[in-house]
């Protein structure tokens, strides 16, 4: 007997079925075939110049040494991983330009590197729009895990909520009501200090003033002038990157770190590393130190010394730390996905859990699902006096709860895109 | 009164800092005033000296130097005369070698000189990250003119005041230069009129490489003093270069006080605008040099010069 159906129809009738399958008929998702040979391509979006060079590179060191312990452990899902790299420049317009290259012609997996705000935000509007899961390793404005979340998007540095809330009570009863701020006029900054008012104030402190600091001043005579012609009793600084560092060289030399008593939010090592003991002042905050006493942290260390032999940091920071566990988790997350499909991996680590062993921290850790946060430490910290080598510049003095620090706004403020407006995909 | 208390202090750090403007000018104004080049190359010569600098001064300053043990050995003041003296030299080697190179460019359009240092300012700070990495140096200072000092209740940098003194020391030295002695006539007759100071049997070619190798010393000498203020990273020349265009072009292109004045008034615009509206302190030079522009086309003390070609 005859079939009605000819070979023609029956190639034309596939290839229809077979395009629809890979191309549509949905608006948003493409579905390539998982090509299980191919390495899973990272793209690292660090800053390589610009305000935040320094830090960049370190993050970078971080991402890259994950990698390779990764792939010598035998990749994921069998996959090796591989990366590209794209200076972001400090710069939100190269940010996006570099994010969009990067999904679009190198059809990058994942995302992964920030330390700049605007910069980090400029990604992550890149990465939602084609649902390329992207990691914020060290860009701290609240705003990253509030107002600017995004599905695709999970942040990994404390906030500057968490280090506001981590010191604010505590400095109000130690050293006064009297505050001032000090705000880098920049996203990071703006909200950073938005964040400390709201939370000083709830404990009592009164803003008598606030100075924005210019991206980019390099004479901080006239607002020092200013500042101890208010004589507050306290100064919360949001001043980062190149201008922190001009800030501190000044407020040291002057001898105006014993008063008023500063709250610097949070010091990146990068930013200090290689200055000098004498160059850490007021009390700050920071996610990690390489002093921590907890297991896996001299192991760390000498892995970092063993790989990055040449760098000018000799010890691994904060910066560094971020880099490293973001990519670490991304790796775990993709194992407990068993895919890189993007929706499978975005599962895989809201709510996930992290042992404070794994972390080497004090305090179990976890991605908050509604804010994509990672909930961790805070340490509270301040010149080490007594320094037990010539890399031991902080005194650890207090640390807190996931839990204690909670940003509460940015859940408020979070609204996470549903799933199915995601595009999905996986390579 | 109380106006003046509040006032007097922003007053006094204008001043300083208007000081330290013109001393970052200097160089730049040297060179335009006489070779009528815009050198772009300028911040980053600033920032090779402010790195020499580091390297002369601290054992740990990345050229290896640490070999040099007895003279590490001295103390840091005598070291920090040391790379005030050796740092423009060699930055001043690496001016002859730029000059060489913008030979081909005299006489043609101003552009081919422009491009020449911007690329020249370029590869300048590439090799400063080569050599000595991407992270932030320190510059010491001798602990005699460091630390704050305190005067009517509120406390200065003693730093400043030096810096402050060693601009107006360094401008009086030029000015002398330039008036008392025979190079500085020729420098001058050289930026008046080039082809006369060729047809008096002037060796022209020397004279300006010269003068170009003086302003990379000085640009150095800026870096040097500047370091301990604005800090040592590649990119500080960016810093420097931008306000130092602005003082030229403010005080007018050539004008040896002009440039003086020019430094004073940013000095004092950006340090009144940092302490009462903040905010607008990078700004306000901009907004000076505009308004300044406006009125009158060549800067305060300006006559024609290679900007109107």
């Amino acid at each position: 007997m005859k079939s009605g159906i000819s070979r023609r129809t029956l190639l034309v009738n596939g290839a229809l079925v077979g395009g629809a399958t890979f191309f549509g008929p949905w608006r948003h998702h493409h579905v390539y075939a998982q090509k299980r040979d191919k390495p899973i391509l990272i793209g690292l979006t660090h800053d390589a110049s610009g305000q935040f060079a320094n830090s960049g590179q370190d993050e970078q060191r971080g991402t890259i040494m994950a990698i390779e312990e990764a792939n010598a452990r035998g990749g994921v899902l069998g996959r090796k991983l591989t990366y590209i790299t794209a200076d972001t420049e400090t710069t939100p317009a190269t940010g996006s330009r570099v994010a969009e290259r990067m999904i679009t012609r190198n059809e990058v997996a994942f995302l992964v590197g920030a330390i700049q705000s605007g910069v980090a935000n400029a990604i992550g509007q890149v990465a939602q729009k084609y649902g390329c899961v992207y990691f914020n390793t060290n860009s701290s404005s609240p705003t990253e895990s509030g107002k600017d979340c995004k599905r695709v998007k999970f942040v990994w540095d404390g906030s500057g909520a968490n280090f506001a809330l981590a010191a604010a009570d505590n400095a109000v009863r130690t050293f006064g009501k009297r505050w001032m701020l000090l705000t880098n006029d920049y996203v990071w900054g703006h909200n950073t200090s938005k964040a400390t008012r709201e939370i000083a104030t709830k404990f009592g402190a009164q803003i008598t003033d606030e100075i924005l600091v210019p991206v980019g001043t390099r004479d901080f005579s006239p607002i020092l002038l200013k500042v101890q012609q208010a004589k507050p009793d306290v100064v919360a600084a949001a001043v980062g990157g190149d201008d922190f560092k001009v800030m501190r060289q000044e407020v040291v030399k002057l001898g105006l770190d014993q008063k008023p008593a500063w709250l610097n939010n949070q010091q990146d090592w990068p930013d200090i590393y290689g200055l000098g003991i004498e160059s850490v002042f007021g009390v700050f905050g920071t996610t990690w130190y390489h002093k921590l006493p907890l297991p896996g942290v001299p192991e760390l260390v000498k892995r970092y010394q063993a790989r990055w032999p040449d760098t000018r940091i000799d010890v691994p920071g904060n910066v560094f730390y971020n880099g490293y566990m973001a990519m670490g988790e991304l790796v775990r997350a993709i194992e407990r996905a068993g895919s890189t499909n993007n929706i499978k991996v975005i599962k895989a680590l809201e709510g996930h859990k992290m042992s404070a062993k794994d972390r080497m921290q004090h305090h179990d850790a976890w991605i908050d699902p509604e804010t994509h946060h990672v909930q961790q430490t805070v340490y509270l910290a301040a010149r080490n006096e007594k320094p037990a080598d010539k890399t031991d510049y902080f005194r650890i003095m207090s640390w807190s709860e996931p839990d204690k620090v909670r940003d509460a706004d940015s859940v408020k403020t979070c609204k996470l895109a549903p799933y199915d407006s995601t595009p999905t995909y996986e390579q | 009164m109380d106006l003046m208390v509040t006032l007097g202090p922003h007053l006094l750090n204008g001043l300083a800092l208007g000081l330290l403007f013109a001393l970052v000018a200097l160089g730049f104004m040297l060179i335009i005033g006489v070779m009528e080049v815009i050198n772009l190359a300028h911040g980053s010569l600033f920032a090779l000296g402010a790195y020499v600098a580091v390297a002369l001064v601290t054992p740990e300053g990345g050229l290896r130097l640490a070999a040099l043990g007895p003279y590490f050995a001295t103390p840091i003041p005598m070291r920090f005369v040391v790379a005030l003296l050796v740092a423009p030299i060699v930055v001043a080697g690496v001016g002859m070698g730029l000059e060489v190179c913008l030979r081909r460019t005299y006489g043609r359009d101003p552009l081919y000189g422009l491009l020449l240092t911007f690329g020249a300012a370029l590869v300048i700070e590439e090799l400063i990250r080569l050599v000595w990495g991407p992270t932030e140096r320190f510059l010491p200072v001798p602990p005699s003119i460091s630390g704050g000092i305190s005067l009517g209740g509120l406390i200065y940098s003693v730093y400043r005041f030096f810096a402050s003194a060693f601009a107006v020391g360094m401008i009086v030295l030029l000015w002398l230069f330039l008036q008392r002695t025979r190079y500085g006539a020729l420098i001058k007759a050289g930026a008046h009129d080039s082809e006369m100071v060729r047809a008096l049997g002037i060796n022209l070619k020397r004279l300006r490489l010269l003068v170009f190798a003086f302003g990379t010393a000085l640009a150095a000498v800026a870096g040097i003093v500047m370091a301990p203020i604005w800090g040592v990273r590649p990119h500080v020349g960016v810093d420097a270069v931008v306000p130092a265009f602005v003082v030229i072009v403010l005080g007018g292109v050539g004008s040896f006080w002009g440039a003086v004045i020019a430094g004073l008034l940013v000095g004092m615009v950006v340090g009144l605008t940092g302490a009462f509206a903040t905010a607008w302190s990078l700004v306000s030079m901009y907004i000076l040099l505009i308004v300044v522009v406006t009125v009158r086309g060549r800067g305060l003390l300006g006559k024609k010069s290679v900007l109107e070609k």
